[in-house]
């Protein structure tokens, strides 16, 4: 019966009930909406942190981790791997050689890690393989006589091997993408110009166009004006076992993009087999063995596990080795309900006042139902009610429209192109998939209902103070 | 009486209505304002950290060089240009280095670095490389000594937390060890005996090299071993030699101290094969706000010729400033969220009191009230609660935040310790009193403008007869 009076309540005042319901509603809608694209810039991260980075486990010789020593290698690969296998949870293995040295080209040269690897198997652990940049090469895919490397994005643009061209199919291309003509004009001007790096054809590009229509264009017009010479060189340089400086030309086999500056810069990619004749690396010897495990929440466990079987040998976790990716994980739900609960404590002002507002209003008729035997208990529940009631109605309509808007927009994602540079530096994508998991809906549903119950609990004291018989004679 | 009197006199007469609609604006403008003072204090100790300990306010460079960071864009560090950059007024003075990369190896062990020339003496008017030598070291070694003094159990457990960093003043390790002002009277002595560090510096005309503290511990070097650096230096040649390290800096950028080698500028020039050439000639100026910058740079650029180019500190931090205006939107859309639902809240507000006092509004212009007046007072009476709103939420915001801007919140132990896995210093700055205040007030006065909207509508085309009989 309360319950159903406090829900024809609702609806007395259907217009001032309204107002509360869509402030709840936008309020709720805005905030679900903005943490699912944080929690979905988040999980982009620890995926591609986990998938192209680091994966779950790294296990490397004792010290190795502190300065890449190149001495510290792992060689009795035999035992290492038996003992890794008694250990439940563990879904794949691969091995990789690591050195520092740089990579130059004839105009510019870079420090970098070269990782041996094998393509094969690193494919069961990394997806590295599918973020190669199209037109550029594939994942060692190619047959070749020259030794391979695959390097990041922003290295080939540091070491000016991507550049800029405008030609005439690119011009075509353009045009087939209904560009206006007038723009096309103008970059028609700059064929012939080979510009070294994306600064430069920025610049040109700025005093070029209009801002407005850089903003339209822009990104079109960079896409198709990049260019990249299939079969580059670049020299790799690096000590050999015995300290011996070596220097080897390299052809690239590809040039992958992982959306993170620091790890595109620094991270090159060779075949095992030719970094290990290079350096004199016995087979079977390796810097660093990574694992794959099959459940995430069982990382702490097989640590321990390896570490007991593996006393020699320095095992860590990926929450060890990037202790921010661990924190990011670990806190960012506190960081979403501070959020929720900052925007529905705005809320609650809006409710209390209008909760307030019934029971001045309804002064002589809450009187009347105490006078007629309305227990104090009931009137209360009947105004917590009604308060709960219009959040939720809110809440649920909010949370309604913002797991639409995110299906929507989760399919192709939203661009902040503009940002794309800063964000890349810190290792996040630009381009955001808004993605939030179900459980979060009910823990918004729970700070919902306490919302109202919270907001409706100074209007019910107001409500249980009156006087029935006083009450009842106001008009 | 006036219409202020009349709307103030109301809004009294709902004492609790009118109170929690101005306590709703307040708690949204203190919010937003504490908010938005912690992220542009963020910004700005970031960018005086990149200014002051790297780039410099004003740079002269090959105009090649910003794009392309080769040791072929440079130029010749001649008398005229340094002639040129003293004329000017604000300049303290220049300041010359030479930057290139080059692999860092001692033993087996190689890196990447960055190779910084510097003049030993100028450097220290920008970026105070002397200051940043390392003073105090937690080395396993130290901390193992340490344990045995005479020192409180829990300092003794924040040691092993510290493992491994150094510092280059007592302010920084007592911060980090969080060692009050109090107790260190009795611990500094300890530390002193314990941990401190013998450093030296470089000469200008002797091949000795600073190397960060990180990048020395990852080539396993201490004062006095060699190091060995190989390049490419100026047109396609090699660049190799071999340097002794005078001192260990620590840098407070973990990004840099990880490859920071910092020679003498004119040994630089020697290892490149390129003498009396610079990559970038810094300016070390006395006033640092934007006008005088923007004056500078325009003058400046009118005294050299090309190839040479005069650029700021917001060209030199394009990336920052990219990373701060992402994370500045992204704050301003966590603002506008609640200035929306706080938008709902008033405009909730101006709907009951009209429907209230239809009636009343009636019996005014029937009496003879002109429509116009009791739209005036309407409207002031929503003005106050805005202004209430407003002026009680810079009123609460405004101690937190100068006290926050005099002595910013600095973590110590493990939050210090979470802050520098994750690349930043541990310290929450606050902005003092600047434009963004001015804006908080503007969005409430435009949220309570449009509210307003509504009861003008409404009084407007009110029936008389109608209203009375409500």
């Amino acid at each position: 019966m309360i319950w159903k009076t406090a829900w024809k309540n609702v609806w007395r005042n259907r217009v001032r009930s309204l107002v509360v319901i869509a402030s709840v509603t936008i309020g709720v809608f805005a905030s679900v909406f903005s943490i699912a694209m944080m929690n979905g810039m988040v999980a982009q991260r620890v995926d591609a942190a986990l998938d192209e980075e680091i994966s779950h486990v790294q296990i490397s010789g004792m010290g190795f981790r502190l300065n890449n020593d190149p001495q510290i290698l792992i060689t009795d690969r035999g035992k290492t791997v038996s003992q890794i296998k008694t250990v439940n949870g563990i879904t794949g293995m691969v091995e990789r050689t690591i050195i520092s040295g740089m990579a130059s080209t004839a105009s510019k040269s870079a420090g970098v890690q070269i990782i041996g690897i094998d393509p094969e198997m690193e494919k069961k652990i990394f997806t590295l393989n599918k973020t190669i940049m199209q037109g550029t090469g594939d994942y060692f895919e190619k047959e070749s006589k020259n030794e391979l490397a695959l390097i990041g994005q922003d290295l080939a643009k540091e070491l000016n091997i991507i550049r800029y061209s405008i030609d005439s199919t690119v011009l075509l291309t353009l045009k087939m993408q209904e560009i206006p003509d007038e723009i096309l004009d103008k970059l028609a001007s700059l064929s012939g110009i080979r510009f070294a790096n994306e600064k430069k054809f920025n610049k040109t590009i700025n005093s070029l166009l209009s801002k407005r229509e850089i903003n339209k264009y822009g990104q079109k017009i960079k896409k198709e004006a990049w260019s990249f010479r299939e079969g580059s060189r670049l020299t790799l340089t690096f000590l050999d076992k015995d300290n011996n400086q070596v220097g080897a030309r390299f052809r690239l086999a590809g040039i992958y993009d992982v959306k993170n500056t620091m790890f595109e810069q620094s991270v090159v990619f060779v075949k095992d087999a030719d970094l290990k004749r290079l350096t004199g690396i016995k087979e079977n010897s390796f810097h660093q063995i990574i694992l794959r495990i099959n459940d995430i929440e069982q990382t702490e466990k097989i640590t321990s596990e390896l570490r007991e079987k593996l006393p020699d040998l320095d095992v860590m976790n990926w929450r060890e080795i990037q202790p921010d990716l661990a924190m990011l994980t670990d806190y960012v739900h506190q960081i979403y309900a501070v959020f929720m609960v900052i925007i529905l404590a705005a809320l609650a002002f809006g409710i209390v006042n209008t909760m307030l507002m019934v029971v001045l209003e309804r002064t002589r008729e809450l009187g009347m139902l105490t006078a007629i035997g309305m227990n104090k208990k009931k009137v209360f529940s009947m105004i917590m009610l009604e308060s709960v009631f219009l959040s939720l109605i809110g809440g649920i309509a909010g949370m309604f429209v913002g797991w639409i808007v995110i299906l929507l927009t989760a399919k192709n994602g939203i661009n902040f192109v503009k940002y794309a540079e800063g964000m890349e530096a810190f290792g996040y994508s630009a381009h955001v998939f808004p993605e939030i998991s179900a459980g979060f809906f009910i823990v918004v549903t729970f700070l919902i209902i306490l919302t109202g119950i919270v907001s409706s609990i100074y209007p019910a004291l107001k409500a249980l103070k009156l006087n029935p018989v006083e009450a009842i004679r106001t008009e | 009486m006036k219409n202020y009197k009349m709307a103030w006199r109301n809004l009294w007469r709902n004492k609790r209505r009118t109170l929690i609609t101005v306590a709703s604006v307040f708690f949204a403008v203190f919010f937003a304002l504490i908010m938005r003072s912690l992220q542009l204090g963020t910004y700005d100790h970031m960018f005086r950290n990149a200014i002051e300990s790297y780039t410099g306010y004003i740079q002269i460079q090959h105009e090649d060089f910003w794009d392309n960071k080769t040791v072929d864009n440079i130029f010749n560090y001649t008398p005229e240009l340094e002639r040129a950059v003293m004329s000017d007024n604000n300049t303290i003075t220049t300041v010359p280095r030479f930057e290139s990369f080059a692999l860092a190896s001692s033993g087996t062990l190689t890196k990447g670095v960055l190779v910084m020339g510097i003049d030993p003496e100028k450097e220290t008017f920008l970026s105070n490389v002397k200051g940043k030598l390392v003073k105090y070291r937690l080395n396993e070694d130290n901390i193992e000594n340490l344990k045995k003094a005479d020192l409180p159990e829990k300092l003794k457990k924040e040691f092993d937390l510290f493992k491994g960093n150094d510092y280059s003043s007592k302010a920084s390790i007592m911060l980090e060890l969080g060692i009050s002002e109090r107790d260190s009277g009795s611990i500094l002595p300890v530390l002193e005996k314990y941990a401190s560090f013998e450093n030296g510096y470089i000469k200008s005309g002797e091949p000795g090299a600073l190397l960060g503290d990180k990048l020395a511990t990852f080539l396993k070097v201490g004062i006095g071993d060699t190091l060995v650096l190989i390049g490419q230096g100026y047109h396609g040649t090699t660049a190799a030699g071999k340097f002794r390290i005078a001192g260990i800096v620590k840098l407070p950028t973990p990004d840099f101290d990880n490859k920071i080698v910092y020679l003498p500028f004119d040994i630089c020039q020697e290892l490149y094969n390129a003498p009396g050439m610079l990559t970038s000639l810094a300016v070390s100026i006395k006033e640092n706000d934007d006008s005088e910058i923007s004056r500078m740079i325009k003058t400046l650029s009118s005294k050299i010729e090309p190839p040479l180019k005069v650029i700021g500190w917001r060209k030199m931090n394009e990336l920052m400033i990219n990373q701060m205006d992402a994370d500045s939107k992204s704050g301003m859309v966590m603002i506008g969220i609640l200035y929306m639902v706080i938008a709902f809240g008033i405009f909730g507000t101006v709907l009951m009191m009209t429907a209230e006092r239809r009636r009343e509004f009636g019996v005014l212009v029937a009496v003879g009230l002109q429509k116009s007046k009791l739209v005036a007072v309407i409207i002031f009476e929503m003005l106050y609660i805005g202004i209430m709103g407003i002026f009680s939420g810079i009123a609460i915001a405004l101690p937190a935040i100068i006290y926050g801007f005099y002595h910013p919140v600095r973590f110590s132990g493990e939050m210090a310790k979470m802050y520098e896995d994750y690349g930043m210093e541990p310290v929450m700055p606050f902005m003092p009193v600047d434009f963004y205040f001015l804006w908080q007030s503007v969005v409430v006065s435009i949220i309570v403008l449009i509210a307003i909207i509504y009861p003008v509508r409404k009084i407007y085309k009110m029936k008389i007869v109608n209203s009375l009989k409500a």
